[in-house]
């Protein structure tokens, strides 16, 4: 199964060699494909305001190849909600040392749908909460494109709007704010067949992390009452 | 970047806020008649896109159109030339009917359609999809003279999607304490995935299409709260709602 990795200032010399080709991947889906024209670079790799050495990113590495990644940005810092979109949010500004806010959310397209394993898409946002709750996090602030929002609710993110649908270059785009905690992180991990942590904290010990809660694979409702 | 009045933005945070603590979906749909009565729209209707072969009943979350409308709606099976749905396929935002193409001369259904809902005063709408990875659905709004202005587009939009969500939530909550509970055609998917059939081949077998069956494996899973086809199949085997 693919590995979720935590890389940050005090690890990301071991991943170093993985930049280049985040940042070319991240041109190939949001500028290529997606046609956000705003971000393009003559160099062909996306990089922003955003990726600061505060950003924290989780990399989906499948032997020894990146297919998938998602960015965690400080709330205290300025994040693409309150630089970029400050009119997505209605509810007043987020600087909270407890939320971080999440963006650049991708899979590459050979590992996008069904294959052997969980989801990537699935595994990501598993593994952002188990981040989230290891570092003490009580929420992600998210501006994402508002047809995503029912896959939310199916995989058991409950997200709250802090504004309303705005038309962006042809997509409807909205602001949330996603709780992050025990219960999300559990139901996420029996949903995708998870039955312990995924995240892979190399060259992170010295962290303090918070315990995560334990988790139960559940039968049927009528399966228990059968035994 | 234009400046938008946030008036109506301000009311859909707070219809959301309110519908997420109401526990029944009456009371959902109480406070969603109010909010949109007061946008113009005195009708709506909350269901999948029916698949060929399919009824609109089958698929139907929330029906707020007028009875007679509904009614011939459904006894001249408009949802077959309907370019309302139709247009949910190839689009992931929301849309009003009347920026909707369609052809009066090569698409005479349709134009039938169009014409005959404003005999019910149902004159222009607001469309929102809802994709599902197997299933697309849609909330459809409809009025003599509804406000479309970009702030109520946009507050139309979030009410839209977290009334769906909601609601969704609520019959999966009930769903959870009845017995047995999937429709017939929900049960026959079933018994042919539990049999090893894809559902090209069980599409196949009932004369159906394939977005027909994944649209009721889907319905199966959310009445029966599992999460994906395999233990949907098993737990409709220990419910005892299908055999093998």
């Amino acid at each position: 199964m693919p590995e979720i990795h935590v890389v940050r200032k005090d690890n990301r010399s071991l991943y170093e060699k993985y930049f280049d080709r985040y940042h070319r991947l991240r041109h190939d889906i949001y500028v290529k494909q997606r046609k956000w024209m705003a971000l393009d670079r003559p160099d062909g790799r996306e990089i922003d305001q955003f990726d600061t050495e505060d950003a924290v990113y989780l990399f989906c590495i499948d032997n020894g190849q990146l297919i998938g990644s998602m960015r965690a940005v400080p709330t205290l810092l300025p994040t693409l909600m309150s630089e970029i979109f400050p009119y997505l949010n209605l509810r007043g500004p987020i600087r909270r040392p407890d939320v971080y806010e999440l963006s650049r959310v991708f899979v590459v397209p050979e590992w996008r749908g069904e294959h052997a394993g969980p989801r990537i898409d699935m595994l990501l946002l598993t593994a952002i909460m188990e981040y989230g709750i290891s570092i003490g996090l009580t929420g992600f602030s998210i501006v994402l494109e508002t047809w995503w929002l029912p896959r939310f609710e199916k995989c058991g993110w409950r997200a709250r709007p802090l504004g309303v649908p705005h038309m962006m270059d042809g997509m409807s785009v909205l602001a949330v704010l996603v709780d992050c905690d025990d219960t999300t992180w559990k139901s996420q991990c029996t949903q995708i067949g998870l039955t312990r942590p995924t995240l892979t904290w190399r060259g992170l010990e010295s962290v303090n992390r918070q315990a995560l809660p334990d988790i139960f694979l559940h039968l049927p409702r009528v399966a228990q009452q059968a035994q | 970047m234009q400046v938008i009045d946030a008036y109506w933005g301000r009311r859909a945070l707070d219809y959301v806020d309110a519908i997420e603590a109401s526990k029944t979906s009456a009371s959902v749909l109480s406070q969603f008649e109010k909010v949109i009565a007061d946008l113009g729209f005195h009708a709506f209707i909350m269901a999948g896109v029916p698949a060929h072969g399919q009824s609109l009943q089958q698929t139907m979350l929330a029906n707020g159109w007028p009875q007679e409308w509904f009614d011939m709606y459904a006894r001249e099976q408009f949802h077959r030339c309907d370019p309302i749905p139709r247009h949910c396929l190839s689009t992931l935002n929301p849309f009003a009917w009347s920026e909707v193409p369609y052809d009066p001369v090569s698409d005479p259904q349709a134009h039938v359609v169009m014409t005959r809902a404003k005999d019910f005063r149902l004159n222009e709408g607001f469309c929102v999809p809802i994709h599902y990875d197997d299933a697309v659905g849609a909330v459809s709004l409809a009025g003599e003279d509804p406000n479309l202005a970009p702030d109520a587009r946009g507050a139309l939009h979030l009410i839209s999607i977290f009334t769906h969500s909601r609601l969704r939530a609520l019959a999966r909550a009930a769903a959870s304490g009845q017995n047995r509970r999937l429709s017939r055609i929900e049960a026959e998917v079933l018994s042919w995935a539990a049999r090893g059939k894809t559902a090209w081949e069980t599409a196949r077998i009932l004369g159906v299409s394939e977005r027909n069956v994944r649209w009721h494996l889907e319905e199966a899973q959310r009445k029966l709260a599992t999460k994906n086809k395999t233990s949907t199949v098993a737990t409709a085997l220990v419910n005892g709602e299908i055999t093998i």
